[in-house]
């Protein structure tokens, strides 16, 4: 346990003065805020662009084409930015031979894979919070948060399939020594889920829809129990990437 | 005791084969050299003694208890010093050895005197830089401490002078000189000068087997071939000498270099006598006459012929 604890603090010192910690702070702050702004300020800026004679029907924003901004932004360019900053957490040190060190010290090798985890996740949960917030207060104050259903519900989507994306970031990153072959093995993983969800029948299993039908619970056309089984799957899929990725790391000549 | 027992060892990688056959030991309280040319598989067996590399075959104790590939219990008792350390550059000495320390399970106190006592001896007490702006001799320095920190029984060290200048390789000699009553060193090198100045015991490691090992004196004693260097005056000196026919029966076996010759002889001192009279009676003046004794050098050398 202590051995964890201190690989952990090891782990956050290491996003802080590294400043991937602050990377996705920034990044993250800015999604946040971009999601409400965009959608109140895309139609004036329309408007503005018109010419005389010209005219384009815009319906007024409500408080929903802002969340769907937020939930575009963050499943989209969000992601990437997650994937691109994480892969590199095995890479590196394989690369450095840093592990070296630390292992011959006695660190078992689960360890370094639950601190990274951990950290990662803890990295990811609160820039996704900062965001989500930000996006909220905005939204409240442009529109007020009437006729929205399933918000939170819908948020914990996205998060829980960050939470996913993290998990096989890591076991990416115990099968190959360089972060390339990481960022392939999720874009690979990626593929494959959208790729499952052409056949109608998986749709409902699918850890994608996460992050396809948050706008959808927003407005009630999908309710929380249609993703129950795809939310199940998703934390099996979590328990199961961590623990190959601790029995691979365990062979891996270092 | 031995502390570390290398058995038949073999380790190939793909068609490769590394080490083939490998034996040897190290008794507790010995500075052990192990030698060997680059590329002969040093760093390959030390990685299998630390459990980072799987053996095809053989088996590997230390202190009594077998070594297992992956998760190493062993490994508490070793303190291990790569070729190349690195650690994380965006730490202080000291907060990377209370990140040793804390892995290894030490109590705070512990790790706070002992950090202090470790950065005192490789001379990085003052150094609240970040890692990352450490010169190489400095990396080597705190990777020597946080090897000892954990007072190891046993201190690997991969090639710890090979890549210094003069002074950082006599700064890490001595501090291994300095450890060597509180713990076994393990050291390998192909510098031979620095295996001679602090190791009691060597290995030669040469096509993936131990082709020589023991103490030093020992097997100084076991390649026992005695020489006798001559230096003449002029070449022609040098001819008239070897010319002679008392001398003849002592230049089975010798060497010429420019004006200097070599005799091997098992009957030195009837070689020295015989060579005496010889220039006596040419009245010969020689710059130098000289007893050699064998040196690791010359030993390694003829070895790995």
């Amino acid at each position: 346990m202590r051995a964890y604890i201190a690989f952990t603090k090891k782990e956050l010192l290491e996003s802080l003065r590294t400043y991937k910690l602050l990377i996705m702070f920034m990044v993250f702050i800015f999604f946040g805020m971009l999601a409400p702004l965009t959608a109140k300020l895309t139609p004036k800026l329309l408007e503005s662009l018109m010419t005389e004679g010209m005219q384009i029907i815009v319906s007024e924003p409500t408080a929903l084409d802002s969340w769907t901004q937020f939930f575009k932004t963050v499943s989209q360019i969000g992601f990437i930015v997650v994937t691109v900053l994480f892969s590199g957490m095995m890479a590196n040190e394989f690369d450095r031979g840093t592990f070296i060190n630390i292992l011959t010290k006695g660190l078992p090798r689960s360890t370094v894979i639950l601190s990274k985890f951990t950290v990662a996740s803890i990295i990811w949960t609160i820039s996704y919070l900062i965001s989500f917030s930000l996006c909220y207060l905005y939204t409240i104050y442009f529109w007020n948060g009437d006729g929205i259903s399933n918000l939170i519900f819908s948020v914990s989507c996205l998060w829980l399939f960050g939470i996913l994306l993290l998990a096989v970031i890591l076991l990416g990153g115990a099968i190959f020594r360089s972060s390339y072959g990481c960022l392939m093995f999720v874009v690979g993983f990626i593929a494959l889920l959208f790729l499952v969800n052409v056949v109608p029948s998986f749709q409902s299993y699918n850890p994608i829809v996460l992050i396809s039908k948050n706008m959808s619970l927003l407005n009630n056309e999908t309710v929380p129990e249609d993703l129950r089984v795809a939310i199940l799957i998703s934390i099996v899929f979590i328990f199961i990437s961590i623990f190959i990725a601790v029995k691979i790391f365990n062979k891996k000549s270092i | 005791m031995d502390i570390l027992k290398i058995e038949h060892l073999y380790k190939s990688f793909g068609q490769n084969e590394v080490i083939k056959d490998l034996t040897f030991s190290v008794p507790e309280n010995s500075v052990f050299g192990f030698l060997g040319q680059n590329g002969s598989g040093k760093t390959t067996t030390m990685k299998m003694i630390l459990g980072l590399l799987k053996p095809k075959e053989g088996s590997i104790t230390v202190c009594g208890e077998q070594v297992n590939y992956g998760q190493t219990k062993t490994n508490r008792f070793i303190g291990y010093l790569p070729d190349v350390p690195e650690f994380y550059n965006y730490m202080t000495p000291f907060e990377y050895l209370k990140l040793c320390g804390e892995i290894t399970g030490m109590s705070s106190n512990d790790i706070m005197m002992k950090s202090e006592e470790l950065l005192d001896l490789v001379g990085l007490t003052k150094s609240n830089k970040r890692i990352g702006s450490f010169s190489r001799g400095m990396k080597q320095r705190l990777g020597i401490a946080q090897a000892l920190l954990n007072s190891p029984r046993l201190l690997i060290c991969d090639e710890p002078t090979s890549a210094l200048d003069p002074i950082g390789r006599k700064e890490i000699l001595d501090i291994l000189q300095q450890v060597k009553d509180k713990t076994t060193v393990l050291f390998s090198t192909h510098i031979l000068s620095d295996a001679e100045r602090i190791c009691d015991r060597i290995a030669v490691l040469h096509d993936g087997k131990a082709i020589l090992s023991g103490t030093l004196t020992e097997i100084k004693a076991q390649h026992k071939r005695e020489s006798l260097l001559i230096e003449f005056n002029t070449h022609i000196d040098k001819k008239n000498f070897i010319a002679s026919d008392k001398i003849k029966p002592f230049l089975k076996d010798f060497e010429q270099m420019d004006r200097r010759i070599i005799i091997h002889t098992q009957d030195i001192s009837g070689g020295q006598s015989t060579a005496l009279e010889v220039l006596v009676e040419k009245s010969i003046l020689p710059i130098r006459l000289e007893i050699l004794e064998p040196t690791l050098e010359s030993l390694f050398m003829e070895v790995i012929k």
